[in-house]
Parts: C-alpha cells; structure tokens; sequence
C-alpha cells in the first residue's frame, strides 16, 4: 500500500495542476516537462553511471534539428520522433564508444568538446540549418487525431512523456542490467575483477541516456516550433548539470525538482535583473558548498527527521558514505 | 608561399597562447586533481583588466602586470575561501569552478559591456618587418617569444629550484609530502595563483590578437581542454606540444576549411583517444 502513495500523490497534482495554473503557468510547465526529461537522461549517467557529461545539449540539439530538417520531408509526428531518438542514439553509440575508455575529467572536457562540433556544424551550416537565426518547424505535434492545437493537451502529452522516462529509467535502474552498472560506478576495478564488461555497460548506458535527450530534443522542436543552435550550445549543456546538482545525483526524482526550481527561478528572477547567470552560478556555489545531494536528499531527510523514528539515525551515515563516493569520481 | 610563413607566425602565436592557459590548467590538474573550468573567465579577465588600464593611460607593460597580480590575487581568494572547504572531493571542486565560471563571466560582462574589444598595443609593437617579400607583424613574433620565455621558466622552476621539487613530490605522492613535515597547502595555493597568472598572461597578451568579447570564456576553455587532452593532463610539455598543434591545425583549418576547422582539431582530439587514451606526454588513463 505504502509504496503506491508517492505515485499516486505526484500524479494526482500533475492532473490536477491545470486548474489553477494561469496560461503562463501552463506554458511554464510544459517546458519543465520537457526539461525534466533531459535532465533526468543526464542525472541518470552522473548518478548511475558515474559519467558526467558536460556535452549532454549535444543530443538534445540533434533531437530538436532532426525534427526541424525531416518536416520538410514529413509530418508524420512519431516518424519525426523516432528519428530523432535513433538518430541522437546511433551519435551517442559512436561517440560513447570512443568516450567511455576515459573517464573523470577527461570524459568532462571530451564530452564538452564534443557538444562544441556538434553547435558549430548547426551554426555554420547555414544553407541547411539557418545558422544562427535558427529555422522555424515546419510539423505540428500529430498523434493521429489531427493536430494539436490546445494547450491543455500539449500539457498533459508533455507530462505523459515524462513520467514515462522516469517509469523506463526505474525499471532499468532495478533492472540486473542497472544493478551490475551500479556496480561499475561504485567500484569498476572490482567488476571488472569479477569479468563483466565494464566499458559496455558504461557504453548502453551513454547511449540510452543520449536517445533519451534526443527524445526531449524532439519535444521542444514541436513545442517551441522553432530551433536554433542554442538548444545544442555547450551552456545549455551547463545548464542542465546545474539542474542534476541541484535537483540531486543519485535519484530518478532529483532531476525532474531540479529543472523545476531552475526553470521557474530562470523566469522570476529574468524580469528584474539580466544578471540570471551571476545569481545561477552563486545558487550552484552554495548548492555544493552546503547541500551534498541536492534537494532531493535535503526532502529526503526532512521526511525521516519529520515521520519516520527509527531511520533518523541511519540516514545521515548514508547521505555521507555516497557524497564520499562521489567525491572519487573527478 | 609568404602566405604560408606568416600563417605558420599566426598559428605559432595562437598556440602560444593556448600553451599559457592551458599550461595553467594542466599543472593545477597535476596537483590539485581539479579541472578548473574558471579557468576561460579569469583568461577573459585578464584581458579586461589589462584592456582597462591601458585605456585609462597606463603603460602596456604595467596594465599586463597588474593583471597578472589581480589574476593572482583573486585566484588566491577562490582557493582559499572555495576549494579549500572542498579537498579530497574533487568532483566537487570542479562543480564549483564550474559555478564560478558563470558567476565570474556575468561579472566581467557587467563591468565591460557585451562589445567585442580590443586591446591597443604600443607603436613599436604594432609595426611589422619584411625578410625578403614577406612582411611579419612584430607583435606576433613577441607573443611567440613569451610563450617560448614561459615554457623555458617552467622547464627550470621545474627541475631546478626546491619549489618544483615540493611539487613534482606532491603530484606523485601527496600524503607522503605532508608526512614529510611540508606544507603541501601553501603549494595549493601557490600552483593555482600561479596558473591564474598564466591565464591573466594570456589575457592580456591575447586581447590585441584575439580581441575580448562576451563567451570568449567558454571558446577559450573549450580550446585550452583540447589542448590538454591531446597533450596530456598534468604536464605542461603536453600543453606545449599540444597547443602548438591546435593552433597550427586551427590557423590552417581556418584558411583551408573555414567551415570545418572546429571538426579538423576534435578528429585530432579523436586520432589520440583512440592510439593514446591518455594524451601524447600523459602518464594513465583518467589519471
């Protein structure tokens, strides 16, 4: 029973949402929706997999231009995002194949660099992708019952989308699959001792996480119904790190709060000052000066302290055993 | 062909560049174990500092000084009151460089504007001279003769002084440096001020060549982490030989493949992945 009332609860208010939230609000979820997706692909490989990437943006950039560039060729709304996932799936694939042999700060500087190629092709390629003034999308979002035209729907579609990458990431996570990738992030000489294939675990999961930021790509191209080549620029990718961070690593519900609180804060504090990025990165300073985890372990702790006895004293040796362990990542 | 020699001065001062910021990167990784992604904001920094005083009259000579000291000083206040809550979590540290980098680049475009700048250079620098038909700019060949005078005191700060030795010890062993009765924090700090120095260097240095403008930062950053890839983190001969390589291979991409030269230094950046994982001068993997 009590496993059933977190689920319930979360769903219920992303249902319920819309009756109160004006058209701003609406327009302001949706994107965290979309948001939450890709920052839930990249705190799964930081937090899983022990890859973090400064490069993510890369895929979603892919996402988003393959539905731009192949409406012109079609409108079919799931061949367009399909595409885009095969397509952000198969460069995740090439790439990770050659990125997960490093590891630490070299995976962070050559994902990064990586992310930089990927933005100058769109920007540069201007016959093709417009260049700089990006390109409008020509498809409009279509699940067979006509175009999509309500916010409402976009809304609840977006929603639908995400909790279905939360479900999938779940289940791989529990899957023996995950378990073993797990293994290889907590102790890689040690599985590798034991004969897995470590770089190959490494190397499904890259490419999932990479699919599944080209499947978000694809959902801002339709809801946004123009790209340009910010979407694939390495500050995006930042962006959404700072997101995982604050959100917390090593939790599935980490990211989704993350892109949340950065989305809303990115809009509130916009009206009245054009000095985002300062107030951004002194967040994130304190974030990592204070709040190992993120929020997620801050609510985490709240909850145990505020309902549950007996787990008070064990939580807080474990917050601490996994902030070490993160800590040998760099 | 006159051409091809002043393109071989252009990319030879461009990676001279490269070698001063990444230099800094690749020592401060050796011995703090921290990629430090502020390091492309306190490039652009410098040269903002530098640009400043020049424009307020002062000599070229002393603005580039006094941005060095700045660079020097506020890297010893980040180390200090940042990274040093930090240490033994590296991932940490480098998630708060990275902070810093945003925080330290929206700074520098609230005191200096979004334009793109310049920095002016004295006359006798801004001339150029001919060997035969070909006209060489002065201020190129200078840049390429302080990248040459860096390495040189590097190589002997290295090797030949008591301070290069506490370093070498503690990029090899640090817990037996302090066990040793050294104070291996003064060296912290020391090696992250000195490659801030390095990075203001640049800046100033870089401002007439590359001019200043809002996101050098992450261009910058982005180049300099090539350039330590394929070099090999932790060794500054690394950088050297990679940021010659870059800015050669960027200089001629440029003129050949405009479009492409960004692809031509990742396909490099690759070719040494995949013979050697840890750079051309780097000792182990992710190491």
């Amino acid at each position: 029973m009590n496993r059933w009332i977190w689920p319930v609860v979360i769903i219920g208010i992303i249902v319920l949402l819309p009756l109160v939230l004006t058209t701003y609000g609406m327009q302001l979820a949706t994107e965290i929706f979309i948001m939450s997706i890709f920052v839930l692909s990249l705190g799964f490989i930081i937090g899983y997999v022990g890859l973090v990437s400064l490069g993510h943006a890369a895929f979603f950039g892919i996402g988003a231009y393959t539905v731009a560039l192949l409406a012109n060729v079609t409108t079919n709304t799931y061949v367009l995002i399909l595409a885009a996932i095969i397509l952000a799936g198969i460069l995740a694939f090439l790439t990770g194949w050659l990125f997960v042999r490093t590891s630490g700060a070299y995976f962070l500087m050559i994902t990064l660099a990586f992310n930089q190629v990927v933005y100058t092709v769109f920007f540069k390629w201007k016959d093709v992708t417009g260049g700089a003034d990006g390109m409008t999308v020509r498809a409009q979002l279509d699940l067979g019952f006509g175009p999509v035209q309500s916010q409402l729907a976009l809304y609840y579609i977006m929603a639908f989308s995400m909790l279905l990458c939360y479900f999938l990431l779940r289940r791989y996570i529990a899957a023996p699959l995950g378990k073993a990738t797990l293994g290889v992030k907590e102790n890689e000489d040690r599985m590798k001792a034991l004969g897995y294939p470590i770089r190959s675990y490494k190397l499904i999961a890259y490419t999932v996480a990479g699919a599944m930021a080209g499947f978000a790509g694809s959902l801002y191209a339709f809801f946004n119904r123009f790209v340009s080549p910010e979407v694939a620029s390495w500050f995006f990718s930042g962006e959404a790190l700072v997101m995982s961070i604050i959100g917390g690593v090593g939790t599935l519900f980490g990211p989704p709060i993350g892109a949340g609180l950065f989305v809303i804060l990115q809009n509130y504090i916009s009206t009245f000052t054009a000095r985002w990025p300062m107030v951004m990165g002194a967040i994130f300073i304190v974030f990592v000066l204070y709040s190992r985890g993120g929020i997620a372990h801050l609510l985490k702790r709240l909850w145990n302290r505020l309902f549950t006895k007996e787990e008070k004293l064990a939580e807080p040796a474990k917050v601490a055993e996994e902030s070490k362990t993160e800590g040998g990542q760099a | 062909m006159s051409i091809f020699l002043v393109q071989i001065l252009t990319g030879l001062a461009y990676g001279m560049l490269l070698f001063m910021i990444a230099a800094g990167l690749s020592i401060i990784f050796g011995l703090l174990n921290v990629i430090n992604l502020a390091h492309g904001a306190l490039f652009l920094i410098g040269g903002y500092v530098t640009l400043s005083l020049v424009n307020n009259y002062l000599n070229f000579w002393l603005s580039l000084l006094v941005a060095i000291v700045v660079m020097a000083l506020l890297s010893v206040i980040i180390e200090r009151f940042l990274l040093d809550k930090m240490y033994g979590q590296e991932f940490e540290q480098v998630l708060l460089t990275f902070g810093l980098m945003f925080f330290l680049a929206d700074v520098a475009k609230w005191i200096w504007g979004t334009s793109p700048q310049s920095i002016p250079v004295p006359d006798y620098l801004a001339s150029s001279f001919s060997v035969g038909v070909v006209s060489f700019p002065v201020y190129r060949v200078f840049v390429v003769l302080v990248g040459c005078l860096v390495a040189v005191v590097m190589w002997y700060l290295e090797t030949k002084t008591r301070i290069g030795a506490v370093i070498r010890a503690g990029v090899d062993d640090r817990e037996m440096l302090g066990a040793l009765g050294i104070n291996f924090k003064v060296a912290f700090t020391g090696v992250f001020a000195f490659g801030a120095a390095l990075a203001g260097l640049a800046g100033g240095l870089g401002g007439p060549i590359l001019g200043l403008y809002t996101g050098m930062e992450g261009d910058i950053l982005i180049l300099s982490l090539v350039v330590v890839v394929i070099g090999g983190l932790g060794t500054w001969k690394g950088s050297f030989v990679g940021a010659i390589l870059v800015g050669m291979a960027d200089t001629f991409g440029q003129m050949w493949f405009p479009s492409f030269s960004m692809a031509i230094i990742f396909i490099i950046m690759g070719l040494v992945l995949l013979i050697k994982p840890s750079g051309l001068f780097g000792k182990g993997v992710g190491a």
